[in-house]
């Protein structure tokens, strides 16, 4: 038994969850929580796909529900922002031919600066940090 | 309890500019005298500030370097960025590195023959390690909406996206009590900024990425756009001559051991000093002829100026600067004092 939790354990940490299943998943923690409630998803716009860590995906859907069961909460607003506020990214410029087909290409990198989480969390005191530490993931 | 005074300029309108945050400058002498840490200086100075902060703590008794390589007396040496009382634990402090004097790294960064003719025995800090900090490359503290950038010369509101430049001797200037302008950063200073010595532990960059002659900006006739339009708080020009004057009569020659900045230019060729137009690059070249600093001007034989000249007509010498103003840096900082 130790050892098929084990081996569960190992494999929850390498599987990815898919993008569209992810959003789904918190939408359906919010929406059929003994206290259901609307859940708006911000900071992931900008992905099409994308394979989101199993490990936390769990957990995540996890801390939906329980802010659906605070007494004082009527709503959810989900925000997904860089954990390093500053993310590196490849530029690719790329030259098209009249058939849609890349014909030349530069690639360049840029570096963009982000909030921290205090800019989402103004005025609030009640902040319980379960992200382990930088490197610890 | 200690009372720790300190100078501030807060978010808001100052004198016809827009501040996109609340800036403290903080003498290190003062924190040393309450006995306190820096951080815990820091941590006292964000509380009494509800909104963004970028903070400053600036040891006038140390040396540092522009980015163009001149050495300048003190600089910034631990820097925060704070929202609402607080400052992020990961990425919300930095402290600058000492660079240990060793007649090695004066080889290897020739601009600091400058450090024996001028500064002797004065400890340098430029920018901090890279090994005591999170995010790779950029030596920036980000906490909320704050951001503090570039090693201390340069803070915004990240959610607003409106910046302000502060470039070290204007940082000086506030902290003795001198002389400063108030203006737009304009195209001339955008071209300057990227005329850089290569550096261990820079302010900007970690490691000695660009030769001397070469810009760090590689963007043409781009370059002049980059901080057009962003405001800033410089040292009188007469001040930034003074320093020039003494890193060129210590022997150092724009584009070799010098960055061809147009400051450096203007003030090299008021002096007759022919800077080292060979070892430049052509993408540098381009870059400062957009601004007017053509091949043509820089060798031009104009009247050879006496130093006491070049400081007096310094406005003129020195280009760069949008519609700037000059203020005593008294008048720009409110002085208020923590309990610590």
């Amino acid at each position: 038994m130790l050892r098929r939790t084990q081996e569960r354990v190992t494999n929850m940490k390498l599987m990815h969850t898919k993008l569209p299943e992810f959003l789904k998943k918190m939408k359906v923690a919010a929406n059929e929580s003994p206290r259901p409630m609307e859940i708006t998803i911000r900071g992931l716009e900008n992905l099409s796909s994308a394979k989101m860590q199993s490990l936390r995906t769990g957990r995540i859907e996890h801390a939906v529900g329980e802010m659906t069961m605070k007494e004082d909460v009527a709503s959810i607003d989900f925000v997904v922002i860089p954990r390093v506020p500053e993310t590196m990214h490849t530029v690719i410029i790329k030259g098209m031919d009249k058939d849609g087909n890349v014909k030349h290409a530069i690639l360049e990198i840029v570096n963009i600066l982000h909030p921290t989480e205090e800019a989402e969390l103004l005025g609030c005191d009640d902040v319980e940090d379960r992200r382990p530490g930088i490197g610890r993931h | 309890m200690a009372k720790l005074t300190y100078k501030m300029i807060p978010e808001g309108m100052l004198k016809g500019k827009y501040i996109p945050l609340n800036i403290a400058f903080i003498n290190y002498r003062d924190v040393k005298a309450c006995g306190i840490t820096p951080r815990e200086a820091f941590e006292a100075v964000a509380k009494t500030v509800d909104g963004p902060v970028g903070m400053n703590i600036f040891d006038p008794d140390v040396v540092t370097t522009t980015s163009d390589g001149v050495m300048v007396d003190g600089t910034t040496v631990f820097m925060a960025a704070a929202d609402r009382g607080k400052i992020n634990p990961d990425f919300g402090y930095l402290e600058m590195a000492e660079m240990p004097y060793s007649e090695q790294l004066v080889k290897e960064e020739p601009h600091l023959i400058q450090w024996d003719a001028n500064y002797k025995g004065k400890r340098l800090f430029r920018g901090p390690d890279p090994a005591t900090k999170i995010i790779p490359v950029h030596n920036v503290c980000i906490s909320g909406r704050a951001s503090n950038n570039n090693s201390a010369t340069e803070m915004m509101n990240i959610v607003t996206m409106e910046e302000i430049l502060l470039p070290i001797l204007g940082q000086q200037q506030i902290i003795f009590d001198g002389d400063v302008l108030l203006g737009m950063t304009g195209g001339t200073m955008s071209v300057g900024i990227g005329m850089i010595m290569p550096e261990m532990f820079g302010r900007v960059f970690p490691t000695r990425q660009f030769p001397a002659g070469e810009t760090a900006h590689g963007s043409g006739i781009y370059a002049q756009t980059l901080k057009a339009h962003i405001p800033c708080i410089v040292a009188d020009k007469a001040i930034l001559a003074k320093y020039i004057i003494r890193a060129l009569k210590a022997g150092c020659v724009p584009g070799r051991t010098l960055g061809a900045s147009p400051a450096v230019l203007g003030v090299a060729r008021a002096m007759g000093i022919r800077p080292d137009i060979e070892n430049m690059t052509e993408r540098a070249l381009e870059e400062l002829a957009s601004v007017g600093c053509t091949k043509e001007w820089m060798l031009e034989q104009v009247p050879v100026m006496t130093e006491e000249e070049i400081l007096a007509h310094a406005d003129t010498v020195i280009p760069g600067i949008d519609n700037p103003t000059k203020f005593k840096a008294s008048e720009l900082v409110q002085v208020v004092s923590v309990e610590v």
